[in-house]
Formats: C-alpha cells, sequence, structure tokens
C-alpha cells in the first residue's frame, strides 16, 4: 500500500516539475549523479536570479558531516551524525519535512577535521543503500526506511578501517554492491549482504568505485591507500593497479574517465596524472601539480577537465586544465575545497565558503551569471541538481534547497 | 610540534611569510657564507617536512637523506623534496645508517619526543648541526644529556620554539620589557580547545612498511593504534608529554624569555581526565593517558606562573584560547597565537594590539628560526633558542608532569637541577629506556 502511495505522490512531484517548465529534469541516485561523472541532463533551469538571490525552498539540519544527496522523484536522501548516532534520513523534496529517519550508533571520529558522516547513500530501485564510517552496511525500503537487512561489514571481516574511516558510497553493480573496502574493495550480495569476494587486508582509499570498461571486461577502479586499482566488480579480479602514493593515505576523488583517458588527482600538494588506458598497465602520459584534488572530484568536458584545486586550508581556486596536456588554461581563486556539477552545459558551484554561482561552461573564462550566499560553514561536499532544485549542505549538517525552476 | 588546537593542520606548500623585520637581517646578508649544506631529515611526517620546506627554502641546503619508520611516508617525503627542489635525496629506515652513510652537516630532528635525545647526541657526535623540534627530552635527564653532548660537541643546536623569533612575540617582548605593562606580578598561561569521552580505538597491525618496533624506540612497545599515529601520540605519555609537553613549552619559555629569573623554586600541578575517563590500554585497544585538563603553577622568586589546560568546553567567556598573559599594575598583556597581542590597559584607556605574522596553514615562524640557525652556523654564534634556551624551557612541562604524577609539590633547585628532598620524584627525572636503547648519561 505504502508503495503505491509513494509511487501516485512520485507521479503528481513529476508532473508537477512539468508544469514548472523544466525542460529535462532528472533523479539523482547515486553519488556523482546519474552517470557517475558530475553531469546532469537537466535543462531548463534558472540560470540567472534575481537580486536577492534564487528562492531557498526550505532548509533543514541532518547533522555533522560531508554526505552528498542522492534524490528519486519527490525524495531526498542523506546523512549526518549527532548525540553519538548517525541517521540516514528520507526528507520530502518539496518541503524538506522529514518521511522517514534511521539512527544507529557511531562515533563522530573528528581526528582533524570536524567529523560526522563522510559516505553518501545510493539508491537502486526501490531500495536505499548506506555504508557508515565504521563499516555499518544497511539496505532500507527506500520509501519507508523499512530495513531489509543490515550488518557490520567491518565487524564481520575485521578488515582494516583507514584512518577517515570507509567513505566511498555503496556501487551497485548487477546483484552486487561493490564498496571502497579493503586494499581493492569488497563485493557483497545486495538482496542478502553476503559477501562475495574481497580484497587483501590493507588500507582502502577514500573514493567510489567508479566503473568503465577495458576492452569487453567490465571494471570497476578503487582508489587504495597506495594505488588506484582496477578490479572485475563480478568478483574482484585485478586488472591493474597505478602506484599512486598521497599523504596519509588520502587517495579520496574518484578518478575522471573520458574515453580511453583516466585522471588520477588527490590532494596535500601530489598533483594529477593523465594515463592511457588502452594499454595494460596504464600508460602515464602526463604528471603535472597543475590539479590536487583533496576532496570532491572534477568534472570532464569537451577535452577540459575543471575541477577545485588545493586543500581544505589552502582556499584554492576553481581551475580548468586541458585534458591533454594538463595545461591551465584558467583560475577562478577562493572557491576552496567546495564542489561543482556541469548541467545544460553550465557550471553549479558551491564553494567552501557557501557561495553559489551558475556560469556558462568555457574553457576561456569563469563568468558568472548569478551568484548568491546560500550556506555559511565549511561547504565541502559538491551541490546535487535534481528536478530544478540544488541540494547544498556544510558540515554542520544545514541543507539549503534552491529552487531553479523555471516557473513564474 | 603542537598538534592543533581548533583545527586541522596538514602539510601543504606553506604561504610566503610575511615580511620580517627581523633586525639582523641586514648583517647576515653582508656576512653570508656561500657554503651548501648537506641535510638532511629524521622524522619525515608532517611537521618534520614543514621544517625541510624552509631548508630548501633558504637555497643554502642541499637535501642529502631523509629517515623515516615509515617507507610510504619516506616515499612521499622524497618525492616531494623532489618537486620542490630537484633534490634526490636517499631513503633510510633506521637513523643510525643515515648518519654513518651520508655524514650530512645539517640534521633535522622531527620524530615524537622520546626519540629526540638519542637521535640529537648520535648526530652532535657524527658533527652535524642539529635542529630539533621542542620539547628537547621526554624526561629532565634526557634534555641535560642533549645539553650536556652539545657543549662538548660543539655544532649549533637550534631548537624549534619559533615564537622565539615570530614578529608578534618580538615585538610583545619588546613592549613588555619597556615596562608598560607595569609591575608583573603574575603570568597565566592556557590552551583551551574542545573535546569529549574517550572512547578506545582498537589495536591492529603496523600498515604495510611501518618498522612499528623501531617508531617504539626506547619507549614501551604499544600495540598498533591509529590514535598514537600520524600525529595523536602527544597525548600517550609513553611519548610524548600531553598539552602541557607540546603547548606549554612554548609559553613557558616566553616566560623565560621575559624574566631574568632563570628557573622556578617550587612546582604544583594537578588535572586529571574528568571528561576523557579513565585510560584504556588492553590487548583491544587504547585511548589516549594524558590528561585532558591540567593546572600547573610554577613559583618564582618575584611571580607566580599559573599554566591552564582544558580540552573540552570550547567557546568559554575567555576572549582567548591560547596564548600568555602577564598581569602588571598597568594592564594586562595577551600575547597569543593568530590573534597576535593584545595590551589591556588598566584604565580607561586605548587597547593596543598587534596582528600575528605567520606562516599558513599551520601558521609558525619557522623560515626566521630557519635563517637564525643558519646565520649562527655560518657565523658561530648562539642562535635565539639554543640548546641552553630550549633545555631550560623543556625542563618546565616535565617538572610540571612529575608534580602531577606524584599529586605533590616539588621544590627544585634549578643551579643543580635537582629536585629537593623527595627521591620517589627524583627518580622521574630520568626513565627506563626499552633495550637494546640505553637512557644516555647527563
Amino acid at each position: 500500500m505504502r508503495d503505491g502511495l509513494g509511487e501516485g505522490l512520485a507521479l503528481l512531484a513529476l508532473l508537477a516539475a512539468g508544469a514548472m517548465q523544466l525542460a529535462h529534469a532528472d533523479d539523482w541516485p547515486q553519488w556523482r549523479g546519474p552517470d557517475r561523472n558530475g553531469i546532469s541532463k537537466e535543462s531548463g533551469w534558472l540560470d540567472h536570479w534575481p537580486d536577492e538571490g534564487p528562492k531557498i525552498t526550505w532548509k533543514a539540519t541532518v547533522g555533522l558531516g560531508f554526505s552528498s544527496f542522492v534524490t528519486k522523484a519527490d525524495r531526498v536522501y542523506t546523512m549526518g551524525h549527532g548525540q553519538d548516532v548517525d541517521t540516514v534520513f528520507c526528507l520530502d523534496t518539496g518541503s524538506g519535512k522529514e518521511i522517514w529517519k534511521h539512527s544507529y550508533p557511531a562515533e563522530l571520529g573528528d581526528k582533524y577535521f570536524p567529523g560526522g558522516t563522510t559516505g553518501s547513500p545510493t539508491l537502486d530501485g526501490n531500495r536505499l543503500y548506506t555504508l557508515s564510517r565504521w563499516g555499518d552496511l544497511f539496505c532500507f525500503e527506500a520509501a519507508n526506511g523499512k530495513i531489509l537487512w543490515s550488518k557490520n561489514i567491518q565487524k564481520e571481516t575485521g578488515i582494516r578501517i583507514p584512518d577517515w574511516g570507509f567513505t566511498g558510497a555503496p556501487f551497485v553493480y548487477k546483484n552486487l554492491l561493490v564498496l571502497n573496502i579493503g586494499d581493492a574493495g569488497m563485493g557483497v550480495d545486495k538482496n542478502t549482504g553476503n559477501v562475495v569476494w574481497k580484497s587483501a587486508n590493507k588500507n582502502a582509499g577514500y573514493s567510489t568505485p567508479l566503473p568503465f570498461s577495458q576492452g569487453t571486461e567490465p571494471l570497476v577502479v578503487i582508489g587504495s591507500g597506495q594505488s588506484y586499482v582496477a578490479v572485475n566488480p563480478e568478483n574482484g579480479k585485478e586488472a591493474w593497479r597505478v602506484r599512486w602514493m598521497t599523504e596519509y593515505g588520502v587517495n579520496g576523488a574518484d578518478p575522471l574517465i573520458s574515453g580511453e583517458k583516466i585522471l588520477i588527482s588527490t590532494g596535500y600538494g601530489k598533483g594529477a596524472g593523465l594515463f592511457e588506458l588502452a594499454q595494460n598497465p596504464p600508460k602515464e602520459i602526463w604528471k603535472s601539480k597543475v590539479l590536487r584534488t583533496q576532496l570532491s572530484p572534477g568534472v570532464i568536458k569537451d577535452g577540459f577537465v575543471y575541477g577545485m584545486d588545493g586543500d581544505t586550508d589552502d582556499d584554492g581556486p576553481l581551475k580548468c586544465i586541458e585534458l591533454q596536456t594538463g595545461k591551465e588554461r584558467w583560475s577562478e581563486p577562493k572557491m576552496g575545497t567546495g564542489g561543482l556539477l556541469i548541467a545544460d552545459g553550465k557550471f553549479i558551484v558551491l564553494s567552501s565558503h557557501g557561495e553559489l554561482s551558475v556560469a556558462p561552461v568555457s574553457p576561456d573564462a569563469f563568468k558568472p551569471t548569478a551568484r548568491a550566499q546560500v550556506l555559511g560553514g565549511k561547504c565541502w561536499t559538491a551541490p546535487v541538481l535534481s528536478n530544478g532544485r540544488v541540494y547544498c549542505r556544510n558540515s554542520r549538517g544545514d541543507i539549503a534547497c534552491v529552487d531553479l525552476r523555471g516557473g513564474k | 610540534m603542537e598538534r592543533n588546537i581548533n583545527r586541522r593542520k596538514f602539510l601543504r606548500t606553506t604561504a610566503v611569510a610575511a615580511a620580517s623585520t627581523f633586525a639582523a637581517a641586514p648583517f647576515v646578508r653582508a656576512e653570508e657564507s656561500n657554503h651548501t649544506y648537506r641535510t638532511a631529515l629524521i622524522g619525515s611526517g608532517w611537521w618534520g617536512k614543514n621544517i625541510l620546506k624552509e631548508a630548501m627554502g633558504s637555497k643554502r641546503c642541499k637535501i642529502v637523506a631523509l629517515a623515516d619508520v615509515d617507507s610510504n611516508v619516506l616515499e612521499i617525503a622524497a618525492d616531494q623534496v623532489n618537486d620542490l627542489n630537484g633534490d634526490s635525496p636517499k631513503k633510510y629506515g633506521d637513523f643510525r645508517e643515515l648518519l654513518a652513510k651520508e655524514r650530512p652537516e645539517i640534521v633535522i630532528i622531527a620524530t615524537p619526543d622520546h626519540w629526540h635525545a638519542l637521535i640529537t647526541i648520535q648526530a652532535l657526535k657524527a658533527g652535524a648541526h642539529v635542529f630539533v623540534e621542542k620539547p628537547t627530552g621526554h624526561s629532565v635527564n634526557e634534555s641535560r644529556a642533549m645539553l650536556k653532548t652539545a657543549r662538548e660537541a660543539g655544532p649549533v643546536v637550534q631548537v624549534g620554539l619559533h615564537r622565539r623569533i615570530g614578529p608578534h612575540h618580538v615585538s610583545a617582548m619588546k613592549f613588555l620589557k619597556s615596562g608598560q605593562v607595569g609591575d608583573v606580578g603574575m603570568v597565566r598561561l592556557f590552551a583551551y580547545s574542545g573535546g569529549g569521552k574517550e572512547k578506545p580505538t582498537p589495536n591492529e597491525d603496523a600498515p604495510d612498511g611501518m618498522n612499528w618496533e623501531m617508531w617504539c624506540g626506547p619507549s614501551p612497545l604499544r600495540p598498533f593504534n591509529k590514535k598514537l599515529h600520524p600525529g595523536g601520540w602527544r597525548n600517550f605519555l609513553d611519548y610524548g608529554n600531553g598539552t602541557l609537553g607540546d603547548w606549554g613549552v612554548h609559553w613557558l619559555d616566553q616566560v623565560l624569555w621575559w624574566t631574568e629569573e632563570k628557573y622556578p623554586r617550587r612546582v604544583f600541578c594537578s588535572g586529571g581526565r574528568s571528561v576523557r575517563g579513565e585510560p584504556v590500554n588492553d590487548s583491544r585497544g587504547q585511548t589516549s593517558d594524558a590528561p585532558d585538563h591540567q593546572v600547573a603553577t610554577y613559583e618564582f622568586e618575584n611571580f607566580t606562573c599559573v599554566w591552564e589546560h582544558r580540552q573540552f568546553a570550547e567557546n568559554g567567556p575567555e576572549k582567548h584560547s591560547i596564548g600568555a598573559c602577564f598581569y602588571g599594575t598597568n594592564g594586562t598583556l595577551h600575547i597569543g597565537w593568530r590573534d597576535g597581542w593584545t595590551f589591556y590597559p588598566t584604565h580607561r584607556g586605548q587597547t593596543i594590539h598587534e596582528d600575528s605574522q605567520l606562516q599558513e596553514p599551520d601558521g609558525h615562524n619557522l623560515k626566521l628560526l630557519w635563517t637564525d640557525f643558519l646565520k649562527a652556523i655560518d657565523r658561530r654564534e648562539p642562535p635565539v633558542s639554543g640548546i641552553e634556551i630550549g633545555h631550560r624551557a623543556s625542563v618546565l612541562p616535565l617538572l610540571g608532569m612529575i608534580s602531577w604524577r606524584t599529586g605533590r609539590s616539588i621544590e627544585w633547585n634549578g643551579a643543580k637541577e635537582e629536585i629537593v628532598n623527595d627521591p620517589e620524584a627524583a627518580k622521574l627525572l630520568s626513565a627506563n629506556f626499552r633495550a637494546p636503547w640505553v637512557y644516555p648519561a647527563a
């Protein structure tokens, strides 16, 4: 009954969105969006805002952390921490009203940063999956929060927790969840939680498994403690490994893949490297300090890479570099470790200071057509665009839902 | 090497230091030597690399070798050196091998505290000039042994008390010594941060490539724990001396810089872990064991100095969360960190303030301290925070810790560096070293 009602509401929401004149609307079911590349297909949203700024439809507070958002129809999901528990939230996209939530005991884990939840949920059909920094793995019924199964995968396997805990979002591949746990990931049956394959008991990195294919073989690339490693998601078989040493083992950002090229970029002064995927192991094309991605991965568009350069204390720039050469095209200062997405040929950028801006994507310059302060505090989580709404959060867990639907 | 009080501090490219008004700079130029020093770093983590960057920035140092017990840390540090100045330092897991094979002219020592003395002494005996982090020793007699060796050996030792040369500290001290604060009867030193109850972190195997046995070295061999490394050892008394050892040494040194007295006559310290809870160290896991709050009273001949730290109740009513307050008949001088210094006059008058001029992101003045170190080597004259100064400053937090451990006040004969009439407390001036390491003779 409840499912039926949920879908009915979803349909109404879609109709409403249509009435608000979005040319194309989309759900955002997983980290980095439908295609896992930070690019949304949505168009028709407002790229010019009135002087008083865009409409902030609602605000909510979900607790400490950096977890991003996933959406489906009229539901948005995220996580936060407070009072010794992590909480998974399902909110109404129109009002921010809580639909359901689930809390479980968890440590704050504020080692050299504010602490709280760092990973993001993943939607798959009518299910929602979450993984905590300490290994709590949940499969929820997305509509009502009913727990279909749950376990602490770290306690079950005894696997090492990297210094800041497990952070990559679960990646759904056929009947498996691929998790960034262990040296080269772990495969878990998404219907039961049973471990199907695992890797050596060494520190994981912090990225989310990113799918691609090399020849005919399906692969995911995973940031591990000392390398980026590609494995077959079905059985965990390792295809290649690029040694990539980042301070404190923080191989955090997802690599960016474009055609036969893979760009790896990490922070702490490490920099970026472009590799040719047609060869195994991938062959280095260039390496440079031009882009040092500590947290949120950049976006590749038409042969150019757009991403945040520097660490949380640096207040670094948003940069445009040529993918093929690593040459810098432009640098927009003081964006910090915020994040961005691209939709309809435009950037939506949230600076680490909470300023949201829209600008046409161009390798020549960053020229915003709209700019507004939507949050304070530390905004280290990339914004999410779904059905004309932009979801932004800061480390305290304040959420601003910015309504960019084109209706009057 | 203080670990951050309220913000995370990781290594990254340091900002260019604010222009310095360091008065001696013109003389340095006039007598500048062209010699390039063969330089090595022992302890290649966060703070060690901060110092190393100043060595590279000086253009007077060729980085010939790095040592660390973690091969991952070594690899990253060597890559960074190569990126920054083109040197290809050799990598060593054992500092003894480095000293024997490389014969460096300058050795930077940025290990945890429990290793400072042994490595400093060996480096000096190998003929190297030494830049060693504060506090000098992990126990008083280790520091005395460092002092003795330095006096005998001759090379220059600089202790990483960068607050001896930081521009706002220099100008605050000038203001204080000018008499504008009036007669100072009391000094209060403090460091406040946030925190709560501590739960044990599970023990685990040391990461691949790490020689954990060597990391523990002369101190007790604990199971590897993320809480300890990287960075967390400051709050484990086997390897550090808590906030008093980490931060207290800087502010106590400011007091010694100001006063003409060389040492306190009596020290009393109390504190505990009321909020963090009882320390845990069992087969499953560990918590830290340093006190979460401490009050230490240092009785000098002409004034009283109080240290106070707490790691809970952040954002209290205090105007400043860290620093030193000198209370005088004309007002209060606060010397702080990022907040510079401020004088609050007793009567209705304007407050006087000067901003800090720090290198970010970690808020230090290592560039000035390194420049001073090279100047001292070039001219064979004492550096601004040499071993005598570093030793005297480091003894004070260590005495506070002895009083805290014994639960009674310590009478201190500073001329002889002896605890008076308390053999049990006096034993704590030394420590038991784990074999095969031998406690250095003072």
